[in-house]
């Protein structure tokens, strides 16, 4: 490949780049092609709470009461029931973890576009509440089947009454109306529509498709349902066989039933507080059935001894934070604080879930108040948001006139390879979201991305100087160029060097607000070498040519107006 | 061509008195130190209709008894309650008691930090200076590592060490004056600014002195030391300013367009790369020539 050929790929990988990462960075160049722009579209920088709104909650942990060889699963427990408390808000990616600050550990709680902090504090800091339940028939809504009785006694009356009603004339649809204790149909006049055979119950069923009931006219006698009484009308009937239709209207008397029974839950006193331990073990009898084992302390053995006593056959409700997860029946009366839950588990796996909540319930590792907190009102995010975004496109374009106006052509150039970088960087940090470090965008970090533009084009005016400074000394245009990258090299690399350590530590050292920004402006400098020096090189060598070396006054100002004077 | 290294007097004068004076504002009044520093709760209020004036969210928040309550208001029918506690109690009460005055009054913001929380930032903030520094004199040593008569290389290095010394007391002098006057805080994103000043600024003084080098080593014998160095300065003029040109661009758009939160931290960047140019300038290769005279005079 000849040096040219060689450039010249070089150079449509720039194109190719460039692009891309425009179209990463801003999908709205290609929103008239619908199928392209919502697949870039899906690309989006993830905002911090500062933007988006939201809190962070930090709340030290006592790990005193629990022994060391149990802190590690404490600590994972006590992770999982706050991401399950938390997920109650429905906020998208909750995120929950615990770090280690100094000697303590701390668990951290970050919610996106929570409205109401002190509730989402309440149900944070709340143990989790693990109760067990004792159940109890609600006879109190019961009917006396007395009562009963007597209402459909006479029930069959009052639809003979009705039906000799409609056969002496009267208004079907006015009886259904006045009558009809089928809410569904009662409005429309009774009007069932059309009804196929086979589609009723059969007593239903055979009375509408008799035939000697015709179109019309009612049918002769009150039929018996298990819903009660019902009186027919035949509005219609059309087709014949399989596609046999009739249009039927009809009055229910309905017949009066027990309602459905219901089971209250009543406190016993007995909670997750007194619950020792629960493992997965095997029933003594069939060794292959998994239970669980429970194990009570002193007062939940008390508790456990009378509320079992009690409730000897009937079922005994396990609630984790007001859900009821289990409920075995009571076999004997338990007096020595354990309890042994059988029969219910298909799997090992079914009994370990149940332990997992059972000792989440009962996990004594209390958080207290938070230590830190930090709440920004959605509102505040996006203003913040918007004015910082205004001031980077006000400070980018700037930086862009300065450099065209005091470098011209050379300027020009780089003013696109700024451009380039920063497409390039919003790119970078929309993709980094597929990558193990994803990039989540605060303002201190827009702060950095910010700073960079105006540190990325340094390389340049270094480059730029020299280039000027070897056309002053005679040089033609393309060796000076050339002379100008490889000489501010060093200079450049070790200023970048310094920006690099700094960071670093801000990075190690720094949290929150202090690695946002450091990130940022780390990620900057590296990319900003590539656009400012690689990117810059390449196009100026393609683009440079015969026009430039006999205008050299378009490409760039080599004398400053006091020399001019001068000479 | 400027005659900066034989005006140098006029510049000592000038940093002497600036470095100095922050030296001794710093002593006397010292920084105010934020919520960071200090834990305690910065509660940003909307109101809904009217903002009540501060005397009178005081009167309300009297009974609480907060320690060193300030009420500002921020314009936007929004208020900034600052107190030191140490309890989430405390947050809820003060809020409360404004609810008392605007019932539709919102919490658009709230930083508490605890005492365990601000004195571990405490911390790490020295901790992070004092690696900062140790990183970039370490750097400096390695940057001019190799040694260029007549000057060796720690003088470099004591010579930008004096400019980013300068750069740092100055800066922390003007935020000792707006702490002093304007009550402006200073906090972790001070420590990080101070630390970004450390790293940028030092990339003007390694251009010049660069040139510098350069220069020792093609002049001819009859240019003297000090020329050199002035003649390196000029040759590297528009580059230092350039390059801090555009940073102090975009600092200027954040420090005017770019919303309350960073805007102090943008102030701090600014002022310390404007003095940062000033000193690689003015300051750094004065220092250089004045260790090299005082060098000549003893032997």
């Amino acid at each position: 490949m000849t040096l040219r050929n060689k450039l010249k790929t070089k150079f449509v990988l720039v194109i190719l780049l460039a692009l891309i990462a425009g179209l990463v960075s801003y999908p709205r160049v290609v929103a008239k092609i619908p199928p392209v722009y919502n697949a870039l579209n899906k690309l989006q920088i993830k905002q911090g709470l500062d933007l988006q709104g939201g809190f962070h909650l930090e709340y030290n942990v006592d790990l005193s009461q629990v022994e060391a060889s149990k802190r590690a699963e404490a600590l994972q427990a006590l992770q999982s029931i706050i991401e399950h408390r938390v997920n109650a808000f429905g906020v998208s990616e909750p995120l929950v973890f615990i770090k280690k600050s100094g000697a303590n550990e701390v668990l951290v709680v970050e919610l996106a576009g929570v409205k109401d902090i002190n509730q989402a504090k309440e149900i944070i800091k709340e143990t989790p509440l693990l109760e067990f339940k004792e159940t109890q028939v609600d006879t109190s809504t019961q009917i006396p089947q007395e009562t009963l009785d007597q209402m459909n006694a006479q029930a069959p009356a009052k639809a003979a009454e009705i039906l000799k009603q409609a056969q002496s004339g009267a208004d079907f649809s006015q009886l259904a109306k006045d009558n009809s204790q089928d809410s569904g149909s009662k409005d429309n006049g009774g009007d069932l529509g059309m009804v196929k055979e086979g589609m009723m119950v059969p007593e239903f069923n055979k009375a509408l498709f008799d035939p000697t009931f015709k179109d019309g006219t009612i049918y002769p006698q009150v039929v018996e349902t298990q819903y009660g009484w019902h009186i027919l009308k035949k509005i219609a009937t059309t087709g014949s066989g399989d596609t046999l239709e009739v249009h039927t209207a009809h009055i229910l008397i309905a017949k009066a039933t027990q309602p459905s029974l219901k089971t209250n839950y009543i406190d016993t006193g007995l909670t997750g507080k007194n619950l020792k331990n629960a493992s997965v073990g095997f029933s003594s009898q069939a060794l292959s059935e998994p239970t669980v084992n429970l194990e009570f302390d002193a007062e939940g053995t008390k508790l456990l001894a009378d509320i079992s006593q009690r409730n000897i056959g009937k079922p005994l409700a396990i609630f984790l934070d007001g859900q009821i997860i289990e409920a075995p029946t009571v076999k004997s009366a338990l007096t020595d604080g354990r309890a042994e839950i059988s029969g219910g588990f298909k799997t090992v796996q079914d009994a370990q879930a149940l332990v997992k909540s059972l000792n989440e319930g009962s996990l004594p590792v209390p958080i207290g108040d938070p230590i830190y907190e930090q709440h920004v009102d959605a509102s505040l995010g996006q203003a913040s948001l918007m004015s910082s975004l205004k001031a980077g496109a006000i400070g980018l374009g700037i930086v862009l006139l300065f450099m065209i106006a005091y470098y011209r052509y050379l300027g020009f150039i780089a003013s696109v390879a700024l451009l380039i970088y920063t497409a390039l960087m919003v790119a970078i940090f929309k993709l980094s979201a597929f990558t193990p470090w994803g990039i989540t965008f605060t303002l201190s970090g827009i702060a950095g991305f910010i700073l960079s533009i105006g540190m990325a084009v340094d390389a340049n005016v270094l480059i730029f100087e020299r280039t000027k400074e070897e056309l002053r000394r005679g040089r033609d245009m393309m060796a000076a160029v050339d002379e100008g990258f490889r000489r501010a090299w060093p200079s450049i690399r070790d200023g970048n060097y310094s920006t690099i350590l700094t960071s670093i530590i801000l990075v190690w050292v720094g949290t929150g607000f202090v690695k946002g920004f450091a990130i940022i402006l780390m990620l900057g400098v590296v990319v900003s070498m590539f656009t400012a020096i690689i990117l810059v090189k390449i196009i100026l060598k393609f683009t440079l040519g015969r026009w430039a070396t006999d205008r050299p006054w378009l490409i760039v100002r080599t004398k400053d107006k006091k020399e001019k004077d001068k000479a | 061509m400027m005659q900066i290294i034989d005006k140098r007097k006029y510049f000592y004068v000038i940093s002497g008195v600036l470095t100095l004076a922050s030296l001794v504002i710093l002593v006397l009044w010292g920084l105010k130190f934020g919520i960071d520093f200090t834990g305690g709760t910065e509660m940003k209020v909307k109101f809904s209709q009217n903002v009540p004036n501060s005397a009178a969210i005081y009167d309300k928040l009297k009974e609480l008894n907060l320690e060193s309550l300030v009420i500002k208001t921020a314009g936007d029918g929004m208020v900034v309650v600052d107190y030191r506690n140490s309890n989430d109690q405390t947050n809820r009460d003060v809020f409360g008691k404004i609810k008392e005055l605007d019932d539709n009054a919102v919490q658009v913001s709230t930083d508490f930090i605890g005492s365990t929380v601000s004195s571990q930032l405490k911390n790490s903030a020295i901790e992070a200076l004092i690696l900062a520094i140790l990183g970039i004199a370490l750097y400096i040593a390695w940057a001019f590592r190799k040694v260029s008569r007549p000057v060796s290389s720690w003088k470099y290095g004591l010579g930008a060490i004096t400019a980013l010394a300068h750069d740092i007391l100055i800066t922390v002098g003007v935020f000792v004056i707006l702490g002093k006057f304007w009550g402006v805080e200073v906090g972790v994103p001070f420590i990080a600014a101070l630390l970004t000043i450390l790293g940028y600024s030092v990339n003007d003084t390694i251009v010049v002195y660069d040139r510098t080098r350069e220069n020792l080593l093609k002049a001819s014998a009859k240019e003297d030391f000090e020329s050199i160095v002035n003649r390196s300065l000029n040759e590297t003029l528009a580059r230092s300013i350039n390059t801090s040109l555009t940073v102090m661009l975009v600092l200027f758009a954040l420090v005017i367009f770019g919303g309350e939160s960073i805007r102090y931290f943008s102030v701090a960047l600014l002022f310390g790369v404007t003095f940062g140019t000033y000193s690689s300038i003015y300051v750094a290769s004065a220092v250089l020539v004045t260790i090299y005279k005082f060098q000549i005079k003893k032997a």
